[in-house]
């Protein structure tokens, strides 16, 4: 079987994907595909919650508010708008459809506070939101079977006259490569956190379908706002929920000083996640850290609660960290964690590229501009894989199946033939460490005009050693080394985008903070940075911010 | 510190069958199984095949056989599996085909899932209205009753330890039937009649043999073996009472009132009250106990003070107050 | 003596397995150990009553508990199963407000308890209190030559949360009274598995396979018996053998011991002491064989 044809293709059956898939309309013929099994996609690891303004104290102004202040006045404000006033009623239908959300006292969906709100209107499903939401949609996928390609590998993006004809994939199982026709494709694959060496994100989070758009034409936007997430454990990287400081965890540093005091006053742990993360980094940078480190305190929370609230996160703890965290703090530290950055799309999910969408983490609307609130990404894969659903749905209405030529297949398998020939000297996880490495080092929390030049170069160079990585595996069955290797050259691209971006920024504006340049420059910078592929490397443009009703102003918590 | 691996692989498509293979690595002290053979990978065997990605116990992929037991690979240490059995062997999971080395074919797990229905169960014709104005009021208590079954992360790790799962392939298996009961404490779920009756023949929640294997392996506490046999209390509670299973279970309490003890001269004849004639065929192996003096006879004198006994029975284990 | 327990005997010693309840007593002597039997004490309920009635069986088995703590002793079972059921109730009942929800349920039923009485299995008794150097002492006549499979089964291992005495994946109590006695321990994968005994009469086809499977394993491995610690394993593995031996389609032969008449033979009691005619399995070639080591 070389060939498939749908009239909707979602690339990854993570939330947004799946979301997507459920709201294609009845005779448009959808499939998804993926490169793991659904449930084993990262929004499965989200655990703290998604914002939605329920209760009739709060309003969807007012998170629509937060969320713009949050993204530090980078976010376009009619798609947050759109976001924040249907949040209410997405939630609901997931809670419809079976989601099991934590109850308050009146038997409502409970919330919690959250960093960056002003109100506590983050649901949750005991520590494990993004697990409840991922299997409940994957439920409501089995209900419907909707056809799933599983363990297919994304390879590139067919387009043609200008327009997404479909994709080519591999079958991983098989190793055969398959030409995907669909009027209209929707990608749906999430984040990049691999690019940078220590990451709360999966290992499969390589920014495939943002690499293949980009080099497909497409434009990806602000890449330079990467998130790092203030919790994460020191040895692997793995998430401790900013639920857990919305339980009522503190950070302390090396003297025990409850230090968010100085860099937050107000807001204290519960700051946007650049704010808590620059804090503590300057804290570690500065001396006060424990072995590179800062402390969460959970114990004063008590075991009732960190038993019944953080369970979970209890557990990585005492697994990953070997402390119980009912008696001893946790070391963590700021780790690459969300991509605020991706594919431009907009509030329909569409890119500028006729017939391709994109929805969710991989997508760049811009609601989260230069910071994300916590409890907002989940929203969005939500929120927008609904939209994108509706949009590809209706988009396809009386389009003809395109038969793209044949030479897009054979360009994919030169270029799996190449990669599988494995005539290079460098493993890919080789790659990836000097890549990341050099990421971690100059491109993190702090950035500077001379160590973004020095990563800019580094980049380039490992990205030409990419082209040629050493592949052991010569099968054609289930060839993981083949997947690593083509992930690592997806890798290399997105992060050439990051540094490009970060060195062009001359201010310091959410997560992305210049050393050199560290206030926000509203009058020159506030404005979203494009990036287009070229062989010499990433063309930077940039465009508007749209602005409906919250002025620019100054952001403290 | 310096580690030997064993890992057991294959590769049924292109004809390799199942072999051993070990591996010298150097590791740090504190690594995770998962660590080690992503190691292996990297540096000495590309074509090592497995499956992972979150390394935190919640995306599921990385379940495998270690050292026998069945577990995830990302959360379980190599010191401490060095420590208890001496060695480090890793293996595909049981009870599926595999695909390559540690990767299995996930199908016939999930064909188990899918025919427990996994899915909440409206009424027809309440699809919520856009926008949608308030959600389902539920308890917590009511999230609580699903919060082991609610946390599973289908890793199969249960179904690849299930003994019945080992000798019979129409059984469901602990993760489609806790599954199966995470749908039937849904407040939500209009389908509770209907899933128990479907669940209460063959394959379903009685042909669990209660071994714990699936509440010892599974990484996420879920305890499938108990929901299962919440599904059997459930089941028995609406009144499908015509299984040897839920007969077994009556007529046991039964005995044990009347007695104090069970009494399992008794218990056969009880069971097949119902089938008379089929007493028929445990007659021979019933004299060749009898003339081992292992019959018991099927009355027998109550122990003493039965009945303290009937009392704590007859009030199913509550106090006076409770039980009012 | 010594050594003193509540002797918890549980169902099966005082019905289809009296040879069990004979061959304790029997080893008990032997090791200067004393039982004072509690003649009140209610079946534990398996488990089966626990999957109708969690809360019956668990005050039933506070009850029973409340029994041995009254006589100021801890509790010595002999069954897996009981052992299993006993070990989860006292965990259970280790809390205060469970203890005196339950209390409520049986005070005017046997007797209020209070945390004490820990139920041990006869195993746990020989490792942990007699000791296995000690119990080697008193080895009259070691079983050199014999070769022992273990089977644990389940409920005496599984799940580790109640049962933490031995390693559930890799338990070595058994294995050590075994080479105590002078015999050698025969490694198996079956050594932990479960007998079937819970679906005999609901599915017996499949428990039959997996005592059959069991069986042929140990016995192609090079077993002269097996030796369990469970009477409901026991009866799964030794009274319905012919029943496996039908469903594998394969004689087997393999006697089955309960875990005091392997030790008693040790301590060289006599085999109608122990109550060795009894076993289905035929253990006369056993024996036999012993007397000719």
């Amino acid at each position: 079987m070389n060939q498939v044809a749908h009239d909707v293709l979602i690339i990854g059956a993570g939330l947004a994907g799946m979301r997507a898939a459920l709201e294609i309309g009845p005779g448009v013929d959808v499939a998804v595909l993926s490169k793991v099994h659904p449930v084993r996609s990262h929004s499965g690891a989200a655990q703290g919650g998604i914002n939605a303004a329920l209760r009739e104290d709060d309003s969807w102004e007012r998170h629509a508010f937060d969320t713009v202040k949050g993204s530090d006045y980078l976010g376009d404000q009619d798609a947050i708008e759109t976001m924040c006033r249907e949040a209410p009623s997405d939630i609901r239908q997931m809670e419809h459809w079976g989601v099991i959300f934590s109850r308050a006292e009146d038997r409502r969906i409970a919330q919690r506070p959250f960093g960056g709100a002003g109100y506590p209107r983050t649901c949750y499903a005991a520590d494990r939101t993004g697990h409840a939401l991922l299997h409940a949609m994957y439920e409501q996928v089995m209900k419907r079977r909707a056809k799933v390609y599983e363990e297919w590998f994304l390879l590139s993006l067919v387009v043609e006259d200008g327009e997404c004809q479909g994709v080519v994939a591999l079958d991983i199982r098989t190793g055969e490569l398959v030409m995907c026709r669909a009027k209209a494709v929707i990608l749906a694959t999430g984040g990049y956190g691999r690019v940078y060496l220590t990451s709360s994100n999966g290992l499969v989070n390589t920014g495939d379908g943002m690499a293949v758009a980009f080099r497909a034409g497409a434009p990806l936007m602000d890449m330079e706002f990467v998130q790092f997430h203030p919790t994460t454990l020191k040895s692997n990287g793995v998430l401790i929920t900013e639920g857990s400081r919305g339980e009522g965890g503190i950070l302390i540093n090396a003297r025990g000083e409850r230090f968010m005091e100085k860099y937050a006053p107000h807001a204290m742990e519960l700051a946007s996640r650049d704010v808590v993360s620059r804090a503590e980094q300057t804290e570690i940078l500065e001396g006060r850290g424990v072995e590179g480190c800062v402390l969460l305190d959970l114990r004063h929370l008590g075991r009732d609660k960190i038993v019944e609230r953080l369970p979970q996160i209890r557990d990585l703890a005492i697994k990953f960290a070997g402390t119980d965290p009912i008696e001893v703090p946790i070391p963590v530290r700021p780790g690459a964690h969300y991509s605020m950055g991706g594919i431009k799309a907009d509030i329909h999910g569409a890119t500028p590229i006729p017939g391709l969408f994109a929805a969710g983490e991989c997508a760049c609307v811009s609601v989260h501009g230069a910071n994300r609130l916590g409890g907002n990404s989940l929203l969005e894969t939500i929120v927008f894989g609904r939209r994108t659903g509706a949009a590809a749905s209706a988009f396809v209405g009386g389009r003809a199946m395109p038969t793209p030529s044949e030479r897009h297949l054979k360009a994919a398998r030169d270029r799996v033939e190449a990669v599988l020939a494995g005539h290079g000297t460098e493993r890919p996880w080789e790659l990836r460490e000097a890549l990341g490495t050099v990421m971690n080092q100059d491109v993190g929390v702090f950035r500077g005009r001379g160590e973004l030049e020095e990563a800019a170069r580094r980049v380039a160079r490992v990205r030409e050693r990419a082209r040629r990585p050493k592949v052991m595996d010569r099968s054609r069955t289930f060839n993981t080394d083949l997947t690593d290797a083509l992930e690592m050259q997806n890798v290399v691209d997105l992060a050439q985008v990051i540094v490009a971006g970060a060195l062009a920024r001359e201010e310091s504006r959410g997560a992305h903070f210049r050393k050199d340049f560290p206030q926000r420059d509203d009058a020159k910078w506030m404005r979203h940075t494009l990036a287009r592929y070229t062989d010499e490397g990433p063309r930077l443009s940039y465009g508007e911010v749209t602005v409906t009703r919250y002025e620019p102003m100054e952001r403290t918590y | 510190m310096r580690i030997e691996i064993e890992i057991e692989r294959s590769c049924p498509e292109e004809g390799k069958a199942p072999y051993r293979e070990r591996f010298r690595v150097e590791v740090p002290r504190h690594v995770t199984v998962l660590d080690t053979i992503i190691k292996v990978k990297n540096e000495l065997d590309g074509s090592l095949t497995f499956r992972r990605s979150c390394r935190s116990a919640i995306c599921g992929s990385c379940a495998m056989r270690i050292n026998g037991r069945s577990g995830l690979a990302c959360d379980t240490l190599v010191e401490s599996e060095l420590h208890r059995f001496g060695r480090l062997l890793v293996q595909p999971m049981a009870h599926m085909p595999v695909v390559r080395d540690l990767a299995v074919d996930m199908g016939p797990f999930w064909d188990r899932v899918r025919a427990v229905q996994p899915w909440v169960s409206r009424p027809a014709g309440e699809e919520p209205e856009w926008p949608v104005e308030r959600e389902t009021l539920m308890d917590q208590d009511a999230v609580e009753e699903m919060d082991d079954t609610s946390r599973c992360i289908m890793c199969m790790a249960c179904f690849s330890a299930c003994e019945v799962s080992e000798v019979d392939d129409r059984f469901l298996g602990p993760a489609a039937l806790a599954k199966a009961y995470r749908f039937v404490a849904d407040p939500r779920d209009a389908e509770h009649g209907e899933r128990l009756k479907v669940l209460n023949g063959t394959g379903g929640y009685w042909d669990c043999t209660r071994c714990n294997q699936c509440v010892e392996a599974c990484p996420k506490d879920v305890k499938p073996m108990e929901a299962i046999v919440d599904l059997r209390r459930e089941a028995i509670g609406s009144g499908l009472t015509d299984t040897i299973g839920s007969r077994h279970i009556t007529e046991f309490l039964k005995i044990v009132r009347r007695e104090g003890r069970l009494n399992e001269g008794r218990m056969p004849i009880n069971m097949k009250k119902a089938n008379p004639a089929s007493l028929l065929g445990v007659a021979p192996l019933a004299l060749r106990m009898l003339r081992r003096g292992k019959l018991p006879f099927p009355v027998h004198a109550p122990i003493p003070r039965v009945r303290e006994v009937r009392r704590i029975i007859d009030r199913k284990g509550k106090g006076d107050e409770e039980a009012s | 003596m010594k050594y003193r327990y509540a002797y918890y005997t549980g169902c099966a010693a005082k019905g289809v397995c009296p040879e069990l309840d004979q061959s304790t007593r029997a080893v008990a002597k032997a090791l200067e150990i004393e039982l004072i039997e509690l003649t009140a004490s209610s079946c534990c309920g398996a488990g089966v009553i626990g999957e109708l009635e969690p809360d019956t069986q668990l005050a039933m088995n506070a009850r029973n508990l409340a029994l041995a703590e009254h006589l100021g002793l801890d509790m010595m079972t002999i069954c897996g199963t009981c052992q299993g059921v006993l070990s989860r109730a006292h965990k259970e009942l280790a809390s205060p407000d469970t203890r005196n929800r339950v209390n409520a349920a049986i005070a005017d039923a046997g007797g209020v308890y209070n945390g004490n009485a820990a139920p041990k299995h006869l195993l746990w008794v020989l490792i942990k209190d007699i000791g296995v150097t000690r119990l080697e002492q008193k080895v009259v006549r070691p079983l050199t030559g014999l070769k022992v499979g273990p089977f644990y089964g389940c409920y005496i291992l599984r799940p580790s949360e109640y049962l933490s005495f031995d390693d559930p994946y890799n338990p070595k109590s058994l294995e050590q009274v075994i080479r105590a006695l002078g015999a050698e321990p025969v490694d198996y994968s079956g050594r932990t598995k479960c007998c079937g005994f819970p679906i005999v009469l609901e599915q017996e086809a499949n428990a039959m396979r997996m005592v059959g499977t069991n069986l042929i394993e140990a016995q192609d491995k090079g077993a002269d018996c097996l030796v369990t610690p469970c009477p409901l394993c026991h009866m799964n593995l030794d009274i319905y053998q012919e029943r496996a031996e039908a469903e594998m389609k394969r004689p087997i032969g393999l006697p089955i011991l309960h875990l005091p008449q392997l030790v008693g033979l040790a301590l060289g009691l006599a085999p109608t002491d122990l109550g060795l005619q009894r076993n289905m399995v035929d253990t006369g070639g056993l024996l036999a064989d012993l007397a000719r080591a």
